[in-house]
């Protein structure tokens, strides 16, 4: 084997051109190990490894998942964790809790198992009323009447809880899921036959309001699972969360479709996951209050959709976010979160995982 | 003789243990990504199935998608899925229809995570029997956080999710 020698100018040229292309790859192999240990990764990379939970995690600082986004941004932004403070926390029970409404009188009407209970803000039970199932929302009038839905039908109860009707069922695929009634009219949400069915107060039934129609625009509602409410609004319109969507519509009592606002986002000013918004309430003001599941959180939008404050943010229901929607949770039928909204502006949060009620007040931050 | 032999033969067939195979339990699983680096296989023998009859049909569907995606397309960078094994079909506006391409499928529950913590839960791990070899043993059921595995009748080898969760 020939000696290699410096001198020689063939291999002094060939030594040299071999260091250079040695070294041009150690280069490259040490940039992409500078990208790789800098997160260069795709984002889909990252999984949570503290159930969502962003309190008390490690990798919180650096992680860019959504649900750290959201806390980050929760934490930044101005109203947050000051425009509401949670002034009562009433426990909850064993048996499951499916929808907590405030009637007119500012009294708490929570359905679970197969009764509904009224009780007081501070939390005092004052009655039960039974009824021969689950009921998977509530509406009270002005006069104290209380509307039940249960599953495929609605029955109506006078003030005293005592049984006057028992409305028909619309078909075997209804599954109501939200109540809201007004002077003369009672709106049930259909979570499974995706429609606003519209009654009057004597119970017949007069209209449906949202089925998609390509020729008068309505898209359609998107109902992956049973989260589906309706309020009637100050102005005169209904609020329909649109869940697969991602945003809150508005639609006449006559069913034409008159806007809608929301996106889909993990941050904190859009709709989390496939399929949220999954219930609303309205502030006296006509605000919107939105509940999300998923990454469970309540937020408020103005009348136009604008995102204004975090009422309750994931962080704030610690056993609720470790409960995805597709995993089976003892003693819970649902996941997520349920609002109502009383005349004083106070917000009752039900949270369905541990059937806590919280009842949260606004402060200087959070009044109009 | 022979009736001795009828007792042996009798006394065998009592303590001889049913014939049982692993599978997850749906419930009980975590989603840890553990199952598709234990198995003794090369490729795990657990896979992503899917209950097209729980499932919402999602436009924006979060076992697909990873967080925050570009658009919602089927561009690689906006899956979840590390090897690209679901495959997403457009239906009718606006539902989508996702299944899963066992070949690609390598058991790492990223999927399976997403949907169930947003979405139904409509996608579960399972053990294929067509590719577990029913170790005595099973590697992956030793580090099992959530202590899923369990031993099924091989008449019943898989414990399929029917409904969702939520009523």
């Amino acid at each position: 084997m020939k000696k290699f020698s410096f001198k020689d100018p063939i291999q002094r040229r060939e030594f040299l051109r071999g260091g250079v292309r040695y070294g041009m790859l150690a280069g490259l192999a040490a940039a992409a190990a500078r990208a790789v240990s800098n997160g260069g990764g795709r984002l889909a990379d990252q999984t949570c490894t503290n159930k969502g939970i962003c309190d008390g995690c490690v990798e919180y600082p650096a992680c860019e998942l959504p649900q750290a986004l959201s806390a980050r941004q929760a934490k930044a932004a101005p109203n947050s964790g000051g425009a509401y403070e949670e002034i009562l926390r009433i426990p909850g029970s064993d048996t499951p809790s499916l929808h907590l409404e405030i009637g007119p009188d500012d009294r708490l009407y929570l359905a679970t198992g197969n009764a509904i209970i009224v009780m007081s803000q501070e939390g005092v039970r004052e009655r039960e009323i039974a009824l021969e199932a689950q009921a998977r929302c509530v509406a009270v009038a002005k006069d104290g009447t209380l509307f039940a839905g249960l599953r495929d039908h609605v029955e109506v109860f006078d003030p005293k809880g005592a049984r006057i009707a028992m409305w028909e069922s619309p078909g075997p695929r209804t599954w109501l899921t939200g109540l809201a009634v007004g002077e003369s009219d009672l709106f049930a949400a259909d979570a499974g036959g995706r429609v606003v069915l519209r009654y009057d107060l004597a119970g017949k039934l007069v209209g449906r309001i949202g089925e998609k129609n390509e020729e008068r625009d309505i898209p359609g509602f998107v109902i992956p699972s049973p989260y589906f409410s309706v309020r009637i609004h100050p102005d005169g319109l209904l609020r329909v969360n649109n869940p697969g969507r991602h945003r809150v519509e508005a639609y006449t009592f006559e069913g034409e479709f008159a806007g809608a606002w929301g996106k889909a986002s993990g941050l904190i000013d859009g709709f989390c996951g496939c399929c949220n918004p999954t219930r609303i309430a309205l502030l006296p003001d006509g605000r919107m209050v939105t509940c999300e599941k998923g990454m469970p959180r309540v937020k408020i939008y103005s009348i136009t959709g604008e995102f204004e404050s975090v009422v309750a943010p994931a962080a704030a229901f610690p056993k609720n976010v470790k409960v995805g929607p597709g995993e089976r949770s003892i003693g819970a039928s649902l996941v997520g979160v349920a609002a109502a909204t009383d005349s004083r502006g106070r917000i009752a949060i039900l949270d369905h995982i541990t059937g806590e009620i919280r009842i949260l007040q606004p402060t200087a931050l959070g009044r109009v | 003789m022979t009736g001795v032999g009828a007792l042996l033969g009798k006394l065998a067939g009592a303590v001889s243990p049913k014939a049982t195979v692993w599978q997850i339990d749906p419930a009980k699983c975590l989603r840890c990504g553990k199952c598709a680096d234990h198995c003794v296989l090369e490729q795990s023998a657990v896979k992503c199935v899917h209950a097209y009859a729980i499932c919402g049909y999602c436009d924006l569907c979060t076992g697909y998608f990873g967080p925050e995606p570009t658009e919602l397309n089927t561009a690689a960078e906006n899956q979840y899925c590390p090897t690209a094994a679901i495959q997403r079909r457009f239906v009718e506006d606006p539902y989508y229809q996702y299944a899963i391409d066992e070949t690609l499928c390598i058991g790492c529950a990223k999927c399976v995570d997403g949907c169930n913590r947003y979405g139904n839960g409509s996608l579960f791990l399972q053990v294929r029997h067509d590719r577990c070899v029913n170790c005595n043993e099973c590697s992956i059921a030793r580090v099992c956080p959530g202590d899923a595995f369990v031993r099924v009748p091989v008449e019943q080898p898989y414990l399929i999710k029917t409904t969702p969760t939520t009523s």
